[in-house]
């Protein structure tokens, strides 16, 4: 497996009038494998689109250079630019941009008519890709009047057409209605599986990432915070922010004194935990609602009792105190305390960070605006 | 079963009878000045074209259709009509596409400056290029015949040709608006999906960019052939001398020769009927291709297009939309104001021959003020009942659907798709004395009937746009409340669609202040209108004085201009 | 603050019944949240008590006032039923400044001048809008709009509060936000309110009580929401609030199994009434714990990680069911990996009467 898309030191710079100098993409290194499904996920103003249309020629680079498939197509120094219809690339994008003046076939059929390819190829070639789409018998309706999932379909068609050997996805599944987007994405890995290219995915939502890529990369503020599988990324986040980011989270702001972890201003009972070796005296621990046990108060842990009892759709959340803070407990409903009553709570195993920095929180805020 | 529902019957008359008694007074309010103002008129029109005396007579319509002169002007008007369309289509995207999608500088102001031909009356604009390349007496066609020793006057403005480009330069901003915003809220992926499939900047112009703008130029277009087709004020100034005729002048010379006789408006309504019916199909086909081809082209996050960078091409572009700009809007303007300075048309243009002599003579003159006076009391009560009308039928066709308030609709939009000419007609056939002995000939109440009938219209669709946005919770919250049927309009309903009732008086104030189509057939002795004013003046021989009173109509339209949007922008909509 | 009780109410439209027979009473005091599918006919019923439209039987009375009555031909018009609402679409009218649609209602019930302002300012003070008075809703975001909607509903002491899907337009942030200040509002006031959604989730989060309707128009079920979540009433409200798998039991011999194209033996206990078959047995996706000494085995044929679980389809026989693995489960008990066979205990199955011709997923 070689490396198919390889960014170095890709920066992008803006001006804006209101809000300054922004880096938008900061030194960005990453290699993307062949064949490999790769999500580019983080907040809104992350520059993860920004990224993407680079990669695809929509936007120059102020610095560093872009390789697909071994070519050089962007270089800030060699001011070198591949237009984006040489790029050989194949791409979707959120709001479909399906062409709304051609019928299906025409849609798809149009990246085969610029390049010129014979009539009975065109109809052959147009045909399959239908065809892999669950498309098939729709050639001579317009886009107009079909449902977004089937305009989406005619994007996904249209780039697969040409049978490129990279496809960008630009969320591509986030105009769509939750039932659907689930479908649709089993449909994007097994056209993948079937013709075989390399994705580059580009989304906001967590579970939808994590659900379709072999690995993914986490940005924020135009750095990219953690790249690795889905797995490893949730299970072992870097830091604060790509720990809330990939799923609900709960923090216990403690203290360490004397071998013991105590929540922070209290030091009645100690929480039952391994302490890393590199911890100061301050820490974050950091864990997630569906990980923590709830147990009667005899089976040890640490002992508390049910402060408020929510019932949600498919589980019940407990709002638990551990020292003045409250800890948020998910379970299923067959494990059900009362308001209340008694209990202990298990934290298995969470992840350490150091006590928080305001900084970051205003820097997010302000490149929100923009 | 029919115990429960003679109940719920009982309990709707219980509930319901004040407010369907005042609904029902607002309905029948409706039909009857529709009635009085479109339907008599109309009909008037049809029935003497075809009938004389009570009886079917089709010589006359034969006799008109088959008239050598109506023919020519029928050919006329079409040829103008369907040249002006196809210039005019071509220069308004041609700059819509320059500033919607690349790179040329300042367009913030060039957008605001090629709006200006739309406020401003192209009669004007008509009799300026006239001074200018008159075939016989032309000031620039005077100074380059001297300056190149020619024997003829180089250009002829007195022709149909010249009829096109003045009204090109004038209604191409038609075309130009609908397709500088649709290429705005156009998705700009729509574009960047086409590069991505192997297109070139050029394919992809042509093969979508164009195509997806489809029926806005349509849409404007189409503007500009049914405005050009009904357009009385060009041709009149360019061609009328030249004896080159346009259906539209062509009723107003058998009118105007016949010395207003019955006779003579009986033949005007036969030609009317060809006039109404080359517009109407017009406007059919009009109505098809709006149907058949509007595209959701405006999806997605709002994301600025990429811009097309113009490179070489950036500093001659930029001079030819600056030479367009100085060429329809200065050029004219300046001259207007020249002549009107003049002590004598024919002149040369000196510093000595310039006087303010014709300013006096216009306001010392008892028929210009009146004129003035005339114009804004037309436009302002017209301006001012159509408001109410429009959105007393607006509301009954939104809110108390009536049976029959598809007819409602239709008959409060039908005055728009009959030329201004023919309108002007039916009003003198139905009030001159032959109804109920009603006679506003030679009033200005007449005009008054004719105005509401061609802008009722107006206030009508901006009134209906507000209405559809008051959703119907406002008004039940207000029931909830504590507020009466009556209480809840009043309170809630009639205040939120202030601002487009406003909005409505003031797209009926402006083109009043400036009409002359209508009113030309329809002034007598004191009731002359300002546009009627010039077009007289000029028609007398007295070019410096009308241009004198066109800059003064100039300056009031500019004031009145710069008013509106003030008042408008500070407006808060619904 | 009253209860409010409908009593009998049919209404159609056309000859499209979309309330037949309904009863229900709304107790003083308390949060009641009216949920069912959209078109079940909630917003009927909400027209119906406000007087925006008339029911063909039946009565409407809050407190003991009788709002309307079709036998005895009672029916106060809208604006005389003193009741609070706040509609989907907020419905503050844009022209009037916040104070000045606060102060609409007492003005239109003839409250004397010079308390008019001080009533009103009290109602923006309990939504926290004071501050805003003299804005204009377009100048407000959506959750201020929403509360000054609440402030005028509050102002005139209306018997009830009625607030239909109020939160629908909001973020999801906000919603939670709005929520809480809901159930503020309402402790402060001891306000009975009647709140209408299709969101489960929100309800679940607000009510004192749940009336869950069916999509025909009939209440379901009327209970609080430990009652709806641990004891569902019947399949439509174990289906409705959550996400189910469903499986057919059959008596087979002499013992029940489960009718996945082939039959399999079940191990767990059957309530009497389903020990005859002809019952289906329902079971969240999260109660289905992987166990290898059940009895019960499973292929999986498909698994995804999507955070805060794993997502497997299961086939027992032929039939395909849905498992969530939560991650406690996954790091202290380990995953199954596709292709396996593994078994399975459902944990906390319920019983009900099977449906006829009803295909479950």
């Amino acid at each position: 497996m070689g490396d198919q898309i390889v960014l170095n030191h890709v920066t992008k710079r803006f001006t804006t009038k209101t809000l300054g100098d922004i880096v938008a993409v900061d030194d960005f290194n990453l290699s993307v494998h062949e064949g490999e499904c790769f999500s580019f996920l983080g907040p809104s103003g992350c520059g993860k689109s920004t990224t993407l249309r680079m990669i695809a020629g929509f936007e120059d680079l102020t610095e560093g250079e872009i390789e697909l498939c071994g070519r050089l197509v962007s270089s800030s120094k060699k001011n070198l630019y591949v237009p984006p219809e040489e790029r050989g690339l194949g791409m979707v994008f959120q709001a479909f941009a399906v062409w709304p003046h051609m019928n299906v076939f025409e849609n798809v059929a149009f990246p085969l008519r610029i390049q010129k390819v014979n009539k009975t190829d065109i109809v052959k070639r147009v045909n399959e890709a239908l065809h892999h789409t669950s498309l098939t018998g729709l050639e001579k309706v317009f886009p107009g009047d079909l449902s977004g999932g089937q305009q989406q379909r005619i994007a996904l068609a249209r780039a697969i057409v040409t049978n490129p050997k990279v496809m960008l996805l630009d969320e591509p599944l986030s105009n769509l209605d939750p039932k659907l987007r689930e479908t649709m994405r089993f449909e994007i890995k097994a056209l993948q599986r079937k013709f075989n290219f390399t994705i580059i995915f580009v989304t906001h939502d967590q579970s939808e990432a994590m659900a379709i890529s072999d690995r993914m990369m986490v940005c924020d503020m135009g750095r990219i915070m953690q790249i690795d599988t889905p797995e490893n990324l949730y299970n072992k986040p870097c830091n604060r922010f790509v720990h809330n980011f990939l799923g609900e989270s709960t923090f216990i702001n403690v203290v360490i004194k004397d071998g013991k972890v105590y929540p922070k201003g209290h030091t009645e009972q100690a929480l039952d935990l391994r302490i890393p070796d590199d911890a100061a005296d301050e820490m974050v621990v950091a864990t997630r609602p569906n990980e923590i046990a709830l147990t009667g108060p005899s089976v040890g842990g640490y002992k508390t009792h049910v402060e408020k009892r929510i019932f949600l759709t498919d589980r019940t959340e407990y709002l638990v105190p551990v020292g003045d803070q409250l800890l948020k407990v998910q379970t299923p409903h067959r494990v059900a305390f009362a308001q209340g009553e008694a209990c202990s709570v298990h934290l298995v195993d969470p992840m350490w960070y150091p006590a928080d920095d305001e900084a970051a929180d205003k820097e997010r805020a302000r490149r929100q605006l923009f | 079963m029919s115990g429960y529902g003679g109940v719920s019957a009982d309990l709707a008359a219980v509930e319901g009878r004040k407010h369907m008694n005042m609904d029902k007074v607002m309905t029948v309010i409706c039909f009857i000045l529709l009635l009085i103002i479109v339907v008599i008129p109309i009909f008037m029109i049809i029935y003497n074209a075809f009938f004389y005396e009570g009886k079917l007579e089709i010589k006359l319509f034969t006799e008109q259709l088959t008239e050598p002169n109506n023919l020519a002007a029928m050919w006329n008007t079409l040829k103008i009509a369907v040249f002006t369309t196809i210039f005019g289509t071509i220069m308004g995207v041609f700059y819509a596409w320059l500033l919607g999608r690349s790179d040329i500088p300042a367009k913030g102001l060039m957008r605001a400056l090629f709006n200006i031909p739309y406020m401003f009356p192209p009669f004007l604009g008509a009799m300026a290029w006239d001074m200018m390349f008159n075939g016989r007496s032309g000031y620039i066609n005077k100074l380059l015949r001297e300056l190149f020793h020619l024997k003829a006057m180089p250009i002829n403005i007195n022709s149909v040709w010249g009829i096109v480009f003045v009204e090109v330069s004038y209604y191409f901003p038609f075309v130009f608006m609908q397709v500088v915003s649709a290429l705005e809220r156009m998705d700009p992926t729509l574009e960047e999906s086409a590069r991505i499939a192997g297109a070139r900047q050029r394919q992809v112009i042509w093969k979508i960019t164009l195509p997806l703008v489809k029926p806005a130029i349509s849409a404007g277009a189409l503007l500009i052939l049914t405005t050009s087709l009904a357009h009385f004020g060009v041709p009149a100034i360019l061609g009328y001398a030249k004896r080159i005729y346009t259906l539209p002048t062509r009723i107003y010379e058998v009118i105007y020769n016949s010395g207003g006789s019955f006779d003579g408006i009986r033949q005007g309504a036969a030609i009317s009927v060809m006039l109404v019916v080359v517009v109407s199909l017009a406007l059919i086909l009009q109505n098809r291709i709006l149907a058949s081809g509007s595209y959701d082209i405006i999806k997605g996050k709002s994301m600025r297009p990429t811009l097309i960078k113009l490179r070489g091409a950036k500093i001659p572009l930029l001079l030819l939309a600056i030479l367009t700009l100085v060429m329809i809007v200065i050029v004219p303007l300046v001259m207007i104001v020249l002549i009107s300075f003049l002590k004598a048309y024919g002149l040369p243009l000196k510093l000595e021959n310039f006087t303010f002599a014709q300013y006096q003579k216009v306001f010392a003159a008892n028929g210009t003020m009146a004129s003035i006076r005339n114009s804004l009391f037309l436009s302002i009560s017209a301006g001012i009942i159509c408001m109410f009308l429009g959105t007393l039928i607006a509301y009954v066709v939104q809110k108390i659907k009536p049976r029959g308030s598809g007819v409602l609709e239709v008959l409060s939009m039908l005055p728009y798709a009959i030329p201004g000419t023919v309108l002007s007609i039916g009003v003198i056939l139905a009030w001159s004395g032959r109804i109920a002995g009603i006679n506003l000939y030679n009033t200005i109440w007449i005009i008054l009937v004719a105005y509401l009938a061609r802008y009722l219209s107006f206030s009508m669709k901006t009134s209906s746009a507000a209405l559809l946005q008051v959703h119907s919770s406002l008004e039940e919250a207000a029931r909830v409340c504590g507020a009466s049927h009556t209480e809840s309009l009043a309170d809630v309903t009639l205040p939120l669609i202030r601002p487009a009732m406003v909005s409505g008086f003031f797209l009926i104030f402006l083109p009043a202040m400036r009409e002359v189509t209508t009113s030309i057939l329809l002034y007598g002795p004191y009731t002359r209108t300002l546009g009627v004013q010039i077009y007289s003046l000029r028609d007398a021989g007295m070019i410096p004085q009308a241009a004198a009173l066109a800059t003064v109509a100039i300056g009031i339209i500019i004031i009145l201009n710069t008013i509106v949007t003030k008042i408008t922008k500070d407006k808060k909509g619904v | 603050m009253a209860n409010v009780k409908f009593n009998d109410i049919t209404f159609r439209y056309g000859s499209n019944t979309v309330l037949e027979h309904f009863s229900l009473d709304v107790e003083n005091g308390k949060i009641v949240c009216l949920v069912g599918p959209s078109g079940c006919g909630k917003t009927t019923l909400v027209r119906a008590l406000l007087g925006l439209i008339k029911p063909e039987t039946g009565s409407i009375s809050v407190g003991d006032r009788v709002l309307f009555d079709a036998a005895r031909r009672i029916n106060v018009p809208a604006e005389k039923r003193n009741i609070g609402i706040v509609f989907q679409d907020y419905a503050v009218w844009p022209h009037l400044t916040v104070l000045e649609n606060v102060c609409y209602p007492l003005k239109k019930q003839r409250v004397p001048k010079d308390v008019i302002k001080p009533r009103a300012m009290r109602a923006l003070e309990q939504v926290h809008m004071t501050e805003y008075a003299n804005h204009l809703p377009n100048q407000l975001s959506g959750g201020q709009q929403q509360r000054v909607a609440i402030a005028r509903a509050l102002v005139v002491d209306s018997d009830v509060l009625v607030m239909d899907e109020p939160i629908t337009n909001l973020d999801a942030k906000l919603r939670e936000e709005m929520l809480l200040e809901i159930r503020m509002i309402q402790k402060r006031l001891n306000a009975t309110i009647l709140y209408i959604t299709h969101d489960q989730q929100s309800a679940l989060q607000l009510c004192d009580k749940m009336a869950i309707m069916q999509q025909d128009g009939t209440l379901c079920q009327y209970g609080s929401d430990e009652e709806i979540i641990l004891k569902p009433a019947n399949r439509f409200t174990f289906e409705f609030i959550g996400v189910s798998n469903f499986i057919p039991l059959v008596k087979d011999g002499d013992g029940l199994k489960l009718d996945c194209g082939e039959k399999i033996p079940y191990p767990g206990e059957v309530p009497p009434e389903a020990a005859g078959g002809g019952y289906e047995l329902g079971v969240r996706p999260n109660d289905i714990v992987f166990d290898s000494d059940s009895p019960l085995k499973a292929r999986v044929d498909s698994r995804v990680f999507l955070g805060s679980e794993y997502n497997y389809f299961l086939s027992i026989g032929q039939k395909q069911i849905r498992v969530q693995q939560s991650m406690l489960d996954a790091r202290t008990k380990g995953v199954a990996k596709e292709g396996e066979t593994v078994g399975v205990c459902l944990l906390n199955a319920r019983f009900y009467p099977a449906q006829k011709g009803a295909e479950t997923t």
